[in-house]
């Protein structure tokens, strides 16, 4: 399948190339691996464009045909046997399919309630204060986590707090925030969860993106817990992982 | 041209997946191959609408974004190792491993094992190179030594569990003597009870092809990225399939006891298939576990995962890999225990 190789991998270092460049690959792998993409792409574009034109070139001469010797040609049956190593690069079509007509979304509530919460306890940092009167102050899940049982949340104290992330459940009178924790890819997605209260009106649906915005209300169970003055429905961000 | 190198491979061997074979029938054949890929990717056009709808479901959408997510982030490492590989056959001489190696493979393991540390990666990198130096005539033993200890002992992977863990450098150590340990330990049994034969599928289908050092390079690497990135995909729809089907609070019920514990993360490491690269931030995540249960975890990942079963699979042959992976598995939780018994 060398030519039919060939347009396999042209397909394949083209999605790469296109993931990368539309900024679609940060649904699937952290920032940082956008150059190394790239540079993926790049190289098994040029591998494909290569070998297709070793393809179509026409044969110099047929003497370098290798002569078959039928006793030893045991290999050959071999393949024949085993079609599955001429077929098993087909099956790289599979994700160039899906991520040429619908790439797959980011991660949302389905896997919260299923999977473990980040340990927002571990390390026990200690953090300075946030300043006060400059506005609210942007935070990752995790990082309000932490502070929040950081000496019960001191280091909160007066200050307004504004976090993004996804509604992974609907509860009475507010709803449980979640953004997912990435170190190398969407397969090692570990959830971190605030839970949100205090919301006026009608909550948005589940796994829609919001920013909220408001100040630490100390909690007794194992998540923190958060206080909204208000809730603002947002598209899905650049960079849906923290 | 026709003459046969390394282990008497030439490139007839390559059947239909050779264009120097393709030449009698070789046009008509590409066309059809081409006209197929094309026609794959029309069909999946056509069924957009049904892909979008699918996507609607959240349990099927989790699933594509993980399968997506593995293939994506294995690529990259996937094209560096396919690219060492190549550059091994196209560059190095039959004959220069083996004569590099140390002959007795009670050294040449270990000269192996630590030789891993030097490639940086995961371990879909690590599998096409362990394949060519076979290929290539290095001991099988010693091959299978780096096979395992390159994606767990390199300095990225020590580096990125020393920033998961802490404060904590004896997880450091202790996954690095573990993994060292096992890597070794398996290449010595394999050297001792294994059966080279069992390679032979994988050295066939690690054909070489000949002519100029650049075409060999660019038909190797073809040939190994098609090959692997089949079974990658086959690893990665597994994986994500488990991670989609299988809640994993179902582990918190068995994070008390110490040898259950154990177990459990290291058939864990198998049915996720993280990238090693990743996998210590995980384990920091499994707090509920002890510190030798999550090592376990760290030292099993990068050896036997389901993604890596399906390309070894593919490299170096059914049989093989049916053997080698429980023993491997074996071997490692047992040397994960040991050392964290020792150092935790």
């Amino acid at each position: 399948m060398t030519a039919a190789g060939s347009t396999i991998l042209l397909l394949i270092g083209t999605v790469l190339l296109r993931l990368t460049v539309s900024g679609t690959y940060r649904r699937y792998v952290r920032v940082g691996m956008g150059p190394w993409l790239a540079v993926a792409g790049v190289t098994v574009v040029v591998l494909g464009i290569v070998t297709l034109i070793y393809v179509l070139r026409r044969p110099d001469a047929p003497a370098d045909h290798p002569v078959h010797a039928a006793p030893e040609d045991v290999d050959e049956i071999d393949d024949r046997v085993h079609p599955d190593r001429i077929m098993i690069g087909w099956l790289l079509l599979a994700p160039i399919a899906a991520l040429l007509l619908v790439a797959p979304p980011t991660l949302g509530s389905f896997g919260v309630s299923r999977s473990a919460a980040v340990n927002v306890h571990a390390g026990g940092a200690v953090f300075d204060p946030l300043p006060h009167g400059t506005g609210p102050v942007p935070m990752t899940l995790l990082e309000y986590g932490q502070r929040s049982f950081d000496r019960h949340g001191s280091s909160l104290a007066g200050a307004t707090v504004e976090l993004t992330g996804f509604i992974s459940r609907l509860d009475n009178g507010g709803f449980q925030l979640a953004r997912y924790q990435i170190a190398c890819c969407a397969a090692d997605a570990v959830p971190a969860i605030v839970i949100v209260e205090g919301v006026a009106g009608h909550p948005p649906r589940r796994d829609a993106w919001v920013k909220v915005t408001g100040a630490y209300v100390r909690g007794t169970g194992a998540l923190p817990r958060f206080s909204a003055t208000s809730v603002l429905e947002i598209p899905v961000p650049n960079e849906p992982y923290e | 041209m026709a003459q046969p190198v390394g282990d008497g491979l030439t490139a007839s061997d390559a059947g239909i997946d050779d264009p120097l074979r393709d030449r009698g029938d070789g046009e008509r054949h590409a066309d059809r191959g081409v006209a197929v890929v094309l026609l794959v990717v029309a069909l999946a056009a056509l069924a957009r609408p049904v892909l979008e709808h699918l996507f609607d479901r959240p349990a099927i959408a989790q699933w594509a974004t993980i399968f997506v997510a593995i293939a994506v982030q294995a690529m990259p490492f996937l094209v560096l190792g396919v690219s060492v590989s190549a550059a091994i056959a196209a560059f190095v001489p039959a004959g220069f491993l083996p004569r590099m190696l140390p002959s007795s493979p009670v050294l040449a393991v270990p000269v192996a094992a630590a030789a891993g540390a030097a490639l940086p990666g995961c371990e879909c990198g690590s599998v096409p190179i362990a394949g060519r130096l076979i290929a290539r005539g290095a001991p099988p033993a010693a091959a299978l030594a780096f096979l395992l200890s390159a994606p767990a002992i390199n300095p990225v992977v020590l580096v990125s569990t020393a920033v998961a863990f802490p404060g904590k450098p004896e997880v450091v150590g202790a996954r690095l003597l573990a993994s060292l340990l096992a890597a070794i330990v398996v290449g010595l049994l394999w050297s001792r009870f294994g059966r080279d034969h069992l390679l032979d599928p994988g050295r066939r289908r690690m054909h070489e092809h000949e002519g100029p050092h650049l075409r060999v390079f660019m038909l190797t690497a073809q040939h190994d990225l098609l090959s692997a990135g089949g079974f990658l995909i086959i690893g990665a729809g597994t994986a994500a399939t488990l991670q989609t089907v299988v809640p994993r609070s179902v582990l918190d019920s068995v994070a008390g006891t110490d040898l259950v514990a154990v177990l459990a993360l290291g058939l864990l490491a198998v049915l996720m298939a993280i990238c090693s690269e990743a996998d210590a931030f995980v384990a920091a995540s499994l707090t509920q576990f002890s510190l030798t249960a999550r090592l376990t975890f760290m030292v099993v990942g990068p050896m036997v995962d389901v993604k890596l079963i399906a390309l070894q699979a593919g490299t170096f042959g059914r049989s093989f890999a049916v053997r080698f992976a429980p023993m491997t598995l074996l071997v490692a939780i047992v040397s994960s225990v040991a050392v964290g018994w020792w150092l935790l």
